[in-house]
């Protein structure tokens, strides 16, 4: 099989990497407790952990950096990056936060209550620790197809609008100060949402007076999709999806370390004055000042750079592509995974994977540490580490529909050859299957465990 | 007043001349690698441009500033050693190199076990603040700062100042006007008991007091103290490399220690410390906070990744890092130090020799203009200080910040404006930025206003947001 993209780029700027030997490795994931994220980079080879906060940036936005006007007050960044993202997101206000997960934080501690609902298609796991530290309750209301891994649905990420509005029904609109929707939607696999589902989401809400917000880190590569995949907006520019996608919505929040092209910000987007107001007042107490709100003024000026080039069709018809290709080289070899593949990453099936494996042995990171220990690629297991907790009524343990390992690529960074050893070292590790055991947990922590849990091998 | 100035002066002098016989002259120890233009602007222009930004200097864009002393945070220049290290950062998500080389160095310099990289230093806070501070407890320190407090009264806690009485004072010479009251502190401990008493929060520098270091000899007798009782000391760690500087050349015992030595003793007698990098560390974004103590750290760092980010890179790039790490190496040189406070020092006494009221002694990072002073015939809620840092910006372009009636908020309980005894307008010098030219200028456009003081009419408040008001509150002129 042959690659169907070309870069439109040239390298300009390298950085070294290498493996080191097998058994160091096994060292390694013992002292880090068989968990990827104890582990220093410079022990991996190829880095798939995130394609958060990860990607090349380009000259021009290294340029920008050497730009920065690090003025406490009224930087002339701010203005740019402020200018750039209500043109292309099209809302009223924007706050500048560190990044993704402090706009979140800013959202829920001024407008969730305890005892909230808040729907989206699959809340991510900062989302959901930030619904639930508001004390209220973070539900998943995505169509039943998102988990379905073998079903190649060209929109597993949309809202099942009969769950959501039964939901309403349920807990009456006065639990639900928003609802939120992640495009793409990264727990299910990087799936996007359609257009359509976007606007009868949005039809919906409006009959029960909720507001739309997006969890909008991967808007562009959800665009390309649309563009791809819905035929009335085959014709449209990728700047003109963006609009219409957001003009459906009465705010969003943006981790620019996906499609911003940055290693670091993010913001929060609202129509609503007053509680754009509220929010600043907040933000300046744990953030910064309303013009910089924690990031450096350079970093402010790559992200207005880099979310112009991620518009770039050409841009996004790589990124896409480089992550099928991926995905068609597993299949070929009839490695299971989530199909078909989404914007950012490829999600193996570790169910299917790993069928001998119960999820209290917490296959996907059993997996994760074996492709660690075979071939120095690190992944993230999303499934029973990450979600699985116990019921509050009944205390007994639940697990998450999908036990998945996303492999997630970074922007830019790595070529069609890396990508190929990804693909041949997983092959191996899935013909060399049997060999893997599961894991125990020996400790964790009370929130987002599975960032500083250490388990041992059973 | 002009001879009552210079005698205090002297009594400044003396203490410094015990230590130092030959004072030598400083000059900057770098040369010039990057450039940026700064813009000059009319007269006219600036009184438009300040009417439009309701006479708040935090509101008037950064462009149409000429010489920018609104702070010494995230303004300093980094060197093109640390530029390269920005070309070496380690994006990872988890473990980059860079983490490790700046826990390596805040070991070797702060003498503390665990780091944990924040956005910046009110992070640092936020998390210090939840993770130690239950409703009803009391937190003492030595003078308020803004956000600090902030964070200590969200988590519940009630901030008590135990600052000497002559910080209070702005023409007291006294050489440690940080130094902790020790009686002040004893009594709290009397007055609420030690176990309502998380920690006390000991900043070096002390900002609000106009950059006030505190002694050894003093952190020694609270160390002593807070040991007995079972208090912590968390540092407010954000100057403690210009408090160094201040030990050694004003405290004879330490004249030949060298600065990495001080703060390593300051450390030793603390139990952590939260940092905000954008000022000692010659950064423009990066705080931590340090611990020393295994449970603690735990706890933070479970509450870094709902705030911050990931334990190795809490929010921070990783290319940040390693500016923060090779920034801290610079920052203890001597010679750095000596020409950042003999720069400030420079400005302060042009400032005393014109006659000008201003906080003493001189301070490591800041001018202090007393404002009540300068403008007697305004009452402080007509916000002489901001009002001065206004004029002072028409003047010539030069951006100041107001420290005074504006910063100090409101009383909660009653609802009525905070007074505080100290009125300032801060002329914050930005490290390796400007050079001597600049603050002939600044000096110049200073001397300018105060000469046509009586001209000068106070300000009311149109806007008012409900915490932190200073940074957006609008006003009109009277």
């Amino acid at each position: 099989m042959k690659s169907q993209y070309i870069e439109p780029f040239k390298i300009k700027v390298v950085e070294p990497i290498s493996q080191i030997g097998k058994n160091e490795r096994e060292e390694v994931l013992k002292k880090a407790g068989y968990n990827l994220f104890n582990v220093p980079a410079d022990k991996v080879m190829i880095d798939l952990l995130t394609d958060s906060g990860t990607s090349a940036m380009s000259d021009n936005q290294w340029a920008g950096l050497m730009m920065g006007d690090e003025s406490y007050a009224g930087s002339r960044n701010f203005y740019h990056f402020e200018e750039t993202i209500k043109d292309i997101f099209g809302y009223k206000h924007v706050i500048p936060t560190h990044q993704g997960r402090v706009a979140e934080h800013l959202l829920c501690s001024i407008v969730v209550k305890p005892g909230d609902y808040i729907p989206n298609n699959i809340h991510f796991d900062t989302t959901r620790a930030n619904i639930e530290y508001a004390g209220a309750i973070g539900v998943n209301c995505v169509i039943d197809n998102a988990y379905e891994p073998d079903i190649k649905d060209n929109f597993k990420g949309n809202m099942d609008l009969n769950k959501l509005e039964n939901l309403i029904k349920k807990v009456g609109t006065d639990k639900i100060p928003f609802c939120l929707l992640t495009i793409t939607n990264n727990s299910g696999g990087g799936q996007p949402v359609s257009l359509q589902n976007i606007k009868d989401t949005k039809k919906l809400l409006d009959k029960y007076s909720i507001p739309l917000l997006f969890d909008a880190c991967r808007f562009a590569e959800n665009s390309y999709f649309i563009k791809t995949r819905e035929e009335e907006y085959k014709n449209w520019p990728i700047k003109e999806i963006v609009k219409e996608i957001f003009k459906h919505g009465d705010g969003c929040t943006i981790s620019a370390k996906k499609d911003g092209l940055v290693n670091i910000g993010g913001c929060l987007c609202l129509n609503d004055s007053d509680l754009a107001r509220k929010i600043t007042n907040l933000l300046i107490l744990v953030e910064g000042f309303p013009t910089y709100g924690g990031l450096a003024g350079r970093d402010l000026e790559a992200i207005a750079r880099g979310l112009r080039e991620v518009l770039d069709e050409n841009y996004l018809k790589f990124r896409i592509n480089q992550i099928k290709y991926l995905g068609d080289l597993l299949e070929e070899a009839g490695v299971p995974f989530v199909k078909p593949t989404g914007g950012h990453a490829v999600y193996l099936d570790v169910k299917k994977f790993l069928p001998n494996i119960p999820q209290s042995q917490f296959p996907g990171q059993a997996l994760v540490c074996e492709l660690y220990a075979q071939a120095g690629i690190r992944g993230v297991e999303i499934g029973s580490l990450m979600f699985g907790h116990k019921d509050p009524t009944t205390g007994e343990d639940v697990y998450p529909e999908l036990e998945l390992l996303r492999l997630a690529i970074p922007r830019r960074v790595y070529t069609t050859a890396h990508i190929e050893y990804v693909a041949k070292s997983i092959i191996e590790v899935f013909n060399n299957r049997d060999n893997i055991k599961g894991l125990k947990i020996v400790y964790e922590a009370n929130i987002l465990r599975h960032f500083t849990a250490r388990l041992e091998p059973i | 007043m002009l001879h009552s100035t210079k005698e205090r002066v002297t009594t400044v002098k003396e203490v410094v001349n015990m230590i130092e016989t030959k004072k030598r002259s400083w000059a900057e120890p770098f040369k010039i690698k990057v450039v940026e233009p700064i813009k000059k602007t009319t007269r006219e222009f600036r009184e438009a441009a300040i009417k439009e930004a309701g006479y708040n200097t935090f509101l008037l864009k950064s462009e149409d500033v000429y010489i920018d002393l609104l702070t010494d945070s995230g303004t300093s220049a980094m060197s093109d050693y640390q530029w390269a290290g920005l070309m070496m950062g380690d994006e990872a998500y988890a473990g980059s190199k860079n983490y490790y080389h700046l826990e390596d160095a805040m070991r070797k310099y702060y003498g503390f076990k665990h780091l944990i990289p924040t956005h910046q230093g009110r992070g640092a806070e936020h998390i210090l603040s939840q993770i130690t501070i239950k409703p009803g407890d009391y937190v003492p320190g030595n003078m308020y700062f803004t956000t600090t407090r902030h964070h200590q009264e969200a988590a519940g806690g009630k901030f008590v100042d135990v600052i000497v009485d002559e910080a209070h004072d702005p023409e007291n010479t006294f050489p440690f006007k940080g130094n902790v009251d020790i009686s002040k502190m004893e009594k709290l401990i009397k007055d609420v008991g030690a176990d309502k008493i998380p920690y006390i929060s000991l900043e070096g520098n002390v900002n609000m007091a106009g950059g006030q270091p505190f002694s050894m000899q003093n952190l020694k007798e609270l160390y002593q103290l807070c040991s007995k009782h079972g208090i912590l000391i968390m540092l407010d760690a954000t100057r403690i490399i210009e408090n160094a500087y201040f030990i050694k050349v004003r405290e004879p015992e330490y004249k030949d220690r060298s600065i990495e030595e001080i703060v390593l003793e300051i450390c030793s007698y603390s139990d952590g410390a939260t940092m905000s990098s954008k000022k000692d560390h010659l950064v423009n974004i990066g705080g931590f906070l340090a611990l020393n103590d295994d449970k603690l750290a735990q706890k933070a760092r479970e509450l870094l990744v709902v705030y911050e980010g990931l334990q190795t890179y809490g929010g921070i790039s990783g290319r940040d890092m390693e500016a923060m790490a090779r920034g801290i190496e610079e920052a203890v040189q001597f010679d750095h130090i000596r020409a950042r406070i003999g720069q400030v020092e420079y400005l302060g006494n042009k400032l005393i020799d014109a006659g000008i009221p201003i906080v003493q002694p001189i301070g490591s990072h800041a001018i202090y203009l007393n404002a009540k002073k300068m403008l007697p015939h305004i009452p402080q809620d007509e916000f002489p200080a901001q009002v001065l840092a206004a004029e002072l910006f028409v003047d010539s372009g030069v951006r100041s910040m107001e420290r005074g009636i504006v910063s100090a908020g409101r009383n909660k309980e009653t609802g009525q404006h905070n007074y505080p005894k100290l009125e300032l307008v801060r002329l914050t010098i930005p490290r390796r930025v400007y050079t001597q030219a600049h603050m002939d200028v600044i000096a110049e456009s200073v001397e300018a206003v105060y000469e046509d003081r009586n001209k000068i009419k106070g300000l009311k408040m149109v806007y008012e947001p409900e915490s932190l008001r200073f940074f957006q509150a609008r006003f009109e002129k009277l």
